[in-house]
């Protein structure tokens, strides 16, 4: 009965720890050691809440976030949302071939190689493939993010430290340590994510007497996120941090792993790295097309034929083409665009978390299965905090000159 | 004579109404338009029934007389003699453009599938104003945003056009009444027109509300036969939402092997209830269908069969079958059996139409016929209706009774489904 059901959480919880999020995950933790481990309780708290409020609509309503929003936000704002989630999700799905043309650096193999073998063989997959074999697939492939245990583990981490730190962690509150706290919930917490969950809930046909095991697939999920996103920073911390080495990308880690905690630790490291980024890059750009067309009122869906989706597929195409072009454009500004696409996503989060939950609280969608206080009081603060701090990011330049 | 206007919903909305003397009355927050048509040209057209205003922050269900719409570029000024308020049961059988209409999806009847309304382009001629079609395409999509004027300018200079696309309101049906209390009307719906695998594809795409509308607004013949075509889950969620009775209603419909299939995958407490409701002699056979495992023929057998005795004549079954008006899958093959139901021959249709009318169906039939046992394995049928060619297999007992069939089509869902879970 559960194997039946398990999935949309655990899934979702999977393509979390991204291309974006190891590497996220990794820089915080060379950066700044234990020291911002803490963040990873609230993004756990904040996700469950989210996750269970998508479940719940989608249970209920049998409806897309897109399509729900569509409906009861009328148009405008749903262009706002999708155009900004289009733009972010190209840049993200540039940072999921960055993560493949770094993990593949790192074992030797040219970015001008694999990315455009992998940017082919995802396309293929999808539109002349199996999409649900491919899934399953990469399900059974993210156990290796597990990995990142024994990466950290052989790494000789100090687990006095690292509670110490969670409990009292030693930062300085500048603007480079909001980003990295804010780039931190962001990827944990990516807008686009929300959509899909609340798609994979309707594919899986769930009922609302099967509850209790949708809750549980949602936190096991998170907790696999979180515990994925822990072991990372941990490893990061007790290698690099400790000895001073400072990284911009995940495979940075990857390559600095190698004299400190052998080969093994670095190629582990890469290993979890090109599965995230490859499961990711093909994920990303489905269900931005998938919602975008949603949305905007165009069939969709890897069942269609191309000639009963054109839209769908001429978009999909074009989303995993540019990400391909962009990371095999010389010296394009890589870090540069992960930034922006982390700033749109940290905008546009709060605008669909908005929309989320004064929908799932409309009693004429929702019925008897609308917010419970606690669900709202953590909903709204989440909200605010998020909106406080991306304020905060955007704000905190100007005062700096 | 320039009494026709044609304007766009989107812009009326929130327009504000004005009376005779120039006093603002309101502004527009929805349309109501009759949905049950009286005659084909009310269907093609509905008019404008009422208004939801909105004067101050209260909402008011309002008739007018004599409304006139005047154009200005794309600003409207809409103007009546007077106005009265109403209560809003008196429009029970009509619908709201914005609430169900605008934005929500629908189905467009010629295409056979769901879109999405980006607006709704209505005419108002002296003795009122209409709805007359809607619009799905990108030009709708950029008024809706605002940007229609540029992009058009912009796509000009590079010898393009934006795409338009309406879909008149007769050949639209709106399905999205979740909002609303209201219940799509059986007589009206157009949904009949369609085939019942395509009502069962838009089905599936729904929201949750949705589907049992629509499935509910369907007869018991149709609603069987789209109920066949669903998804798994989907048989599962509309039984669950219908009313026991109804439910029962749609099931008996049903050929007895597929009712107990869905009636196999509810829970113990509904499938009871419903076996409970069915007439006797349905819910018989299903029980005695739900007893076989998954793995067994018995569990897809039908057990409807047309079954004769060897000593009677090709008219009299002629007669018979005309009588009967049976389904196309029992015509797959007949069969002989004797004073002791046992399976004895089968005859074929084509036998049966080439003999002369006062032949025996003794002379015609064929003996020692290929058969199964209910109890045999699933997976050996394929082979046998490949090998012996046939449409439709005999089931037996163990005593040779005869004890239903099974048909290539069940085979076939049967291998299919198989292959998709593997």
């Amino acid at each position: 009965m559960f194997l039946a059901i398990l999935g949309p959480g655990i899934i979702t919880g999977s393509v979390d720890n991204d291309a974006g999020g190891i590497t996220t995950y990794s820089v915080a933790g060379a950066l700044y050691g234990y020291n911002l481990i803490w963040t990873l309780i609230p993004s756990f708290i904040v996700l469950m809440v989210i996750q269970e409020m998508n479940a719940r609509m989608g249970i209920v309503t049998g409806k897309g976030l897109a399509d729900l929003i569509r409906e009861n936000a009328g148009v405008k704002i749903t262009f706002f949302i999708f155009i900004g989630l289009l733009i972010a999700d190209i840049g993200n799905t540039t940072t999921e071939f960055a993560g493949v043309a770094g993990s593949m650096e790192v074992l030797g193999i040219s970015k001008y190689i694999s990315v455009p073998i992998v940017g082919i063989i995802i396309w293929v997959l999808v539109v002349k493939g199996n999409y649900k074999i491919a899934e399953k697939v990469f399900l059974i492939f993210s156990l290796s993010l597990l990995v990142y245990v024994i990466s950290a583990l052989m790494g000789k981490p100090q687990w006095g430290e690292i509670g110490k730190s969670i409990i009292r962690p030693d930062i300085k509150m500048n603007s480079t340590t909001l980003t990295m706290v804010l780039g931190i919930v962001g990827t944990t917490i990516a807008p686009w994510m929300q959509f899909y969950m609340q798609s994979s809930v309707i594919e899986k046909g769930l009922k609302i007497k099967q509850y209790k095991f949708v809750m549980i697939d949602i936190i096991v999920g998170c907790v696999a996120t979180v515990v994925v996103a822990f072991f990372i920073m941990v490893a990061c911390a007790s290698n690099l941090h400790d000895h001073g080495i400072v990284i911009n990308e995940a495979k940075d880690a990857a390559i600095a792993l190698k004299p400190l905690a052998g080969n093994i630790s670095s190629f582990v490291f890469a290993f979890g790295l090109f599965i995230a980024s490859i499961f990711s890059a093909t994920i990303l750009p489905l269900a931005t097309a998938f919602y975008v067309c949603e949305a905007f009122g165009f069939e969709a869906g890897i069942d269609k034929k191309w000639s009963e989706a054109p839209e769908f597929y001429n978009l999909y195409t074009i989303i995993l083409a540019l990400a391909v072009a962009i990371i095999l454009w010389p010296n394009a500004p890589l870090i540069g665009i992960s930034l922006w696409s982390q700033v749109i996503n940290a905008i546009l989060l709060p605008v669909v978390l908005i929309c989320m939950i004064l929908l799932v609280n409309d009693k004429k969608i929702m019925g008897k299965y609308v917010n419970k206080p606690i669900t709202n009081i953590v909903g709204w603060s989440s909200i605010i905090l998020l909106i406080g701090l991306s304020l905060l990011l955007l704000v905190m330049p100007l005062f700096k000159n | 004579m320039r009494h026709l206007t044609t304007f766009f919903f989107s812009r009326l909305l929130g327009c504000d109404i004005f009376d005779a003397r120039e006093n603002i009355l309101g502004s527009i927050s929805d349309v109501w338009v009759q949905a049950a048509p009286h005659n084909e040209e009310e269907a093609a057209r509905p008019k404008i029934a009422g208004i939801i205003i909105k004067t101050g922050g209260e909402k008011r269900h309002v008739q007018f007389t004599e409304l006139q719409i005047v154009k200005f570029g794309t600003k409207y000024k809409v103007q009546c003699q007077s106005l009265h308020d109403v209560q809003p049961e008196l429009f029970s059988d009509g619908m709201l453009l914005k609430a169900n209409i605008l934005d929500k999806q629908i189905v467009d009847i010629t295409g056979r599938k769901l879109v999405r309304v980006n607006d709704i382009r209505m005419v108002a001629i002296s003795n009122g104003a209409y709805a007359i079609a809607v619009d799905v395409g990108m030009e709708g999509l950029l008024r809706r945003i605002g940007i229609e004027k540029s992009v058009k300018f912009i796509v000009k200079l590079f010898r393009g056009r934006v795409s338009s696309k309406y879909i008149l309101w007769d050949d639209i049906e709106a399905v999205d009444f979740s909002n609303l209390n209201i219940k799509l009307s059986k007589t009206q719906s157009r949904l009949h027109t369609l085939h019942p695998s395509d009502v069962a594809d838009i089905i599936e795409e729904l929201g949750k509300s949705s589907k049992t509308t629509v499935f509910s607004s369907l007869d018991l013949e149709k609603a069987a036969d789209v109920l066949e075509e669903l998804e798994d889950h989907e048989q599962v969620h509309i039984i669950e939402n219908l009313s026991v009775e109804k439910a029962a209603d749609v099931l008996e419909k049903m050929p007895a092997n597929e009712a107990a299939d869905i009636i196999d995958r509810l829970e113990d407490r509904r499938a009871e209830a419903l076996l409970e409701e069915m007439e006797k002699e349905t819910s018989d056979e299903v029980r005695e269908l739900l007893e076989y495992p998954n793995t067994e023929i018995g569990s897809i057998m039908s057990t409807d069969v047309l079954s004769f005795n060897q000593h009677s004549a090709v008219k009299d079954v002629l007669m018979q079958i005309r009588q009967q008006k049976p389904d196309m899958e029992l015509l797959y093959n007949f069969f002989i059996v004797d004073s002791k139901e046992r399976l004895v021959a089968t005859v074929s249709l084509r036998d049966l139409l080439i003999s002369e009318p006062d032949t025996l169906l003794k002379q015609i039939m064929k003996k020692k016929p290929i058969s199964v046992y209910d109890e045999d394995p699933l997976d050996s049928l394929a082979e046998i209706v490949s090998k012996y060619n046939l449409l439709a297999v005999p089931v037996i007992y163990e005593d040779e009774v005869l004890a239903g069939m099974v048909v290539v089509d069940d085979i076939l869902e049967d291998l299919i489904g198989k292959r998709r879970t593997k």
